[in-house]
C-alpha cells in the first residue's frame, strides 16, 4: 500500500517537473511570436496582453517591404545550402577514409587535430580570416565566406561520419571488390546508400550551424545586399526606430529554418551529435 | 597503398581546416605580440608583451573584473546547465506517451543561435514592456519594472538565466543517450542487492556514465567560454562593465577599438587559460577514476 502511494507520488512529481520543463522551453519562443503579431502600440501598453486583441501580420509585411528581409534570407538560404552540402561531401569523404584508415598512430593524430579544432575559439580566427580576405580582395564575397563555413563544421562532422562508418563492416566493401569495384565505387554504390541516415545527420548538423553564424559574417560582409539574417537582425540593434514588433518578426523568420530543419533531423541529429561529439 | 588512397580522400578536408582554420589560428596568435591597429597599419611591427600588459592594466576596463565576470558566468551557467540537463534526461529516460514529440518541444532551442536566444530574452527582460516584469507586477511582488539588464547588479543574474536555458538540451540531448546505454541488468543486480532509487543513482547510474559527463562537461565549459554571443546581444558587457567576459571584452577591443593586436592578446589569453584547466580537469577526472 505505502509502496503504491510511493509510486503514485513519484509519478505526480515527474508529470509536474516534465510538464514545468517544456513551459520554460516554450515559453520564450510564443512571447516572441506573440510580439510579432500584435498590432501598432499594443506592445507597450501596460498591462500586456498575452494575446494580441487582433493579430495583424503587419510587423511582417514591415520585414519583408521596408526592411528587406527577404533578400538576406535568400543570401542566408544560398550560403547555408551550399556549403552544408559541400562540407557534407568533404567531411563524407574524409569520414570514411580515417574510419578504414589502418596505420593507428596516423589515425589517432588526425582525430586529435580535428578534435581540437573544437577548441578555437571563433573570434581569434575571425581578425585573421578579414585580412586574409582584404588581402585577396575577397570581402563581401559570398562564396569565400561559404568556403570559411565549410571548414568551421568540417572537422566535427568528420568525426560524426567517421563514427557512422565505423558501424559499417568493412567486409562489405572487400565484397564489392570482388564484385570488381574500386574504392571509389565501393564507397558510392555500396557504403553511402546505408549510411543515408548519417549524411542527414551531417548535412542538417552544418546546415543548422551556419545558418546561426554571425560574427564572421559580419566581419567580412560589409556592403548591405551581401548581408545574411544574422548580421540583418544585428544591424536592426544600432538602428533607431525599428520596432520590437518588426524585430520580433525578424526572430521568428531566422528562427524557422533551423527549426525545420531540427524537426526533420531530430532523431539523426540526436545520433550524431552523442556519436561523433562525445565518444573519445 | 590502400592507406595512401584513403589519404588522398582526406585531402580536401585537409585544406579546409588548414587554410581557414590553422593558417588564421597561427596568424592570430602572432596578431597578439603586434603592434596591429586599423587606424596606425602603416606601424606593424612587433611588439613583445606590450599588448598583453596593456590589457591587463587598462584602466576602462578593469581586467582583473573581466576574469572574475568569465568566472562567475562559467560557474553559475555550467552547474545550473548540467543539474538541469540531468534532471531532464532521468526523467525522459522511462518511456511514456509522446516522449519523441516531448523531446523534441524541449530540445529544440539545441538548434537555435545563442544571438537569436540573447535577443528574444532580453526582449523578455525589456525594463519597461517585458514579461517579466509584467508578471511579477501582476503577482504584486514588485510595484514598478525592473531594469533587469540596465542595473548592474541584476544584468549578471538575467544573461545566466538565459546561458542555462540555452545549454540544458545539449546536457538533456547527451545524457539521455548515455543514460539509455546503461544496462539493465546492473539495475535488476542493485535491486536485488537492495539499493533504492537514490543508491542506485550514485552508485550505478553516475559511475556508468561517467566519461560522457565528464567529456560533456569539458565541452560545454569551452563553448560557455568562448562564445561571446548571449551577452553580446543582450548587455554587451553592461552596464558598468557588470556583464563584461573575456569574450565580449576581446569583440569589442575589434569591432569598436579596431585594436586587433589587443584583441588577439585577449583571444591567446582565454585560450591558455582553457588549456591549463583542460589539462588540470582531465588529469583530475582520470585519478578519481583510477582510484574507483
Amino acid at each position: 500500500m505505502i509502496n503504491r502511494n510511493k509510486k503514485i507520488a513519484m509519478s505526480i512529481v515527474r508529470t509536474v517537473l516534465l510538464a514545468l520543463f517544456l513551459i520554460a522551453a516554450l515559453l520564450p519562443l510564443y512571447w516572441i511570436f506573440v510580439t510579432s503579431i500584435k498590432a501598432g502600440n499594443e506592445i507597450y501598453t501596460f498591462p500586456l496582453k498575452y494575446w494580441p486583441e487582433k493579430p495583424s501580420f503587419d510587423s511582417y509585411r514591415e520585414l519583408f517591404s521596408f526592411s528587406n528581409f527577404g533578400l538576406y534570407f535568400r543570401n542566408s538560404l544560398l550560403i547555408s545550402l551550399s556549403a552544408a552540402f559541400g562540407a557534407m561531401i568533404v567531411s563524407i569523404l574524409a569520414g570514411f577514409a580515417l574510419s578504414r584508415l589502418s596505420h593507428r598512430r596516423l589515425k589517432g593524430a588526425i582525430e586529435l587535430g580535428m578534435y581540437f579544432t573544437q577548441t578555437i575559439p571563433t573570434f581569434i580566427i575571425m581578425v585573421p580570416i578579414f585580412t586574409i580576405f582584404s588581402f585577396f580582395h575577397l570581402i563581401n564575397s559570398r562564396i569565400a565566406l561559404g568556403f570559411v563555413y565549410v571548414a568551421t563544421v568540417v572537422a566535427f562532422c568528420t568525426v560524426m561520419g567517421k563514427s557512422f562508418f565505423d558501424r559499417i563492416p568493412a567486409s562489405l566493401e572487400e565484397a564489392a571488390k570482388i564484385d570488381g569495384c574500386n574504392l571509389m565505387q565501393a564507397l558510392t554504390k555500396v557504403i553511402l546508400p546505408i549510411t543515408l541516415p548519417g549524411m542527414a545527420a551531417i548535412f542538417c548538423f552544418a546546415f543548422i550551424n551556419i545558418w546561426n553564424e554571425l560574427f564572421i559574417a559580419v566581419t567580412v560582409l560589409s556592403s548591405s545586399d551581401k548581408m545574411t539574417v544574422p548580421v540583418a537582425l544585428n544591424s536592426f540593434i544600432s538602428k533607431t526606430g525599428i520596432s520590437w514588433g518588426v524585430m520580433g518578426a525578424g526572430i521568428v523568420v531566422a528562427l524557422l529554418p533551423t527549426m525545420v530543419v531540427f524537426g526533420i533531423g531530430q532523431k539523426y541529429i540526436v545520433a550524431g551529435l552523442t556519436d561523433g561529439g562525445v565518444k573519445g | 597503398m590502400r592507406n595512401k588512397w584513403l589519404l588522398v580522400m582526406m585531402i580536401p578536408a585537409f585544406l579546409f581546416v588548414i587554410l581557414f582554420l590553422y593558417f588564421p589560428l597561427a596568424k592570430g596568435v602572432v596578431m597578439a605580440f603586434q603592434n596591429y591597429n586599423m587606424f596606425d597599419l602603416t606601424n606593424l611591427h612587433f611588439i613583445g608583451l606590450d599588448n598583453f600588459k596593456a590589457i591587463i592594466t587598462d584602466p576602462y576596463t578593469n581586467f582583473w573584473q573581466i576574469l572574475w565576470n568569465t568566472l562567475i558566468w562559467l560557474v553559475f551557467s555550467l552547474v545550473f546547465q548540467f543539474l538541469l540537463g540531468f534532471t531532464l534526461a532521468l526523467l525522459l529516460k522511462k518511456p511514456f506517451a509522446g516522449r519523441g514529440i516531448y523531446s523534441g518541444l524541449v530540445f529544440y532551442t539545441w538548434a537555435l543561435s545563442g544571438f537569436a536566444i540573447g535577443l528574444i530574452w532580453s526582449w523578455l527582460f525589456n525594463g519597461q514592456f517585458g514579461l517579466f516584469n509584467d508578471i511579477l507586477i501582476r503577482l504584486s511582488l514588485i510595484e514598478t519594472p525592473l531594469g533587469f539588464l540596465s542595473t548592474p547588479k541584476l544584468a549578471m543574474m538575467s544573461v545566466i538565466i538565459t546561458n542555462i536555458w540555452y545549454g540544458v538540451p545539449f546536457f538533456g540531448i547527451m545524457l539521455l543517450a548515455a543514460l539509455q546505454s546503461v544496462p539493465n541488468e546492473l539495475y535488476e543486480a542493485s535491486t536485488l542487492d537492495g539499493c533504492g532509487a537514490v543508491k542506485q543513482l550514485f552508485y550505478v547510474t553516475i559511475p556508468y556514465i561517467k566519461p560522457t559527463i565528464v567529456s560533456t562537461i569539458l565541452l560545454r565549459t569551452m563553448w560557455i567560454v568562448n562564445y561571446p554571443d548571449i551577452i553580446y546581444a543582450m548587455t554587451n558587457g553592461g552596464p558598468v562593465n557588470s556583464t563584461n567576459i573575456l569574450a565580449t571584452q576581446m569583440i569589442n577591443e575589434v569591432f569598436k577599438q579596431y585594436d586587433y593586436g589587443q584583441g588577439s592578446a585577449f583571444g591567446v589569453v582565454i585560450m591558455v587559460i582553457l588549456f591549463i584547466y583542460s589539462v588540470i580537469y582531465l588529469k583530475l577526472t582520470k585519478s578519481s577514476e583510477d582510484s574507483i
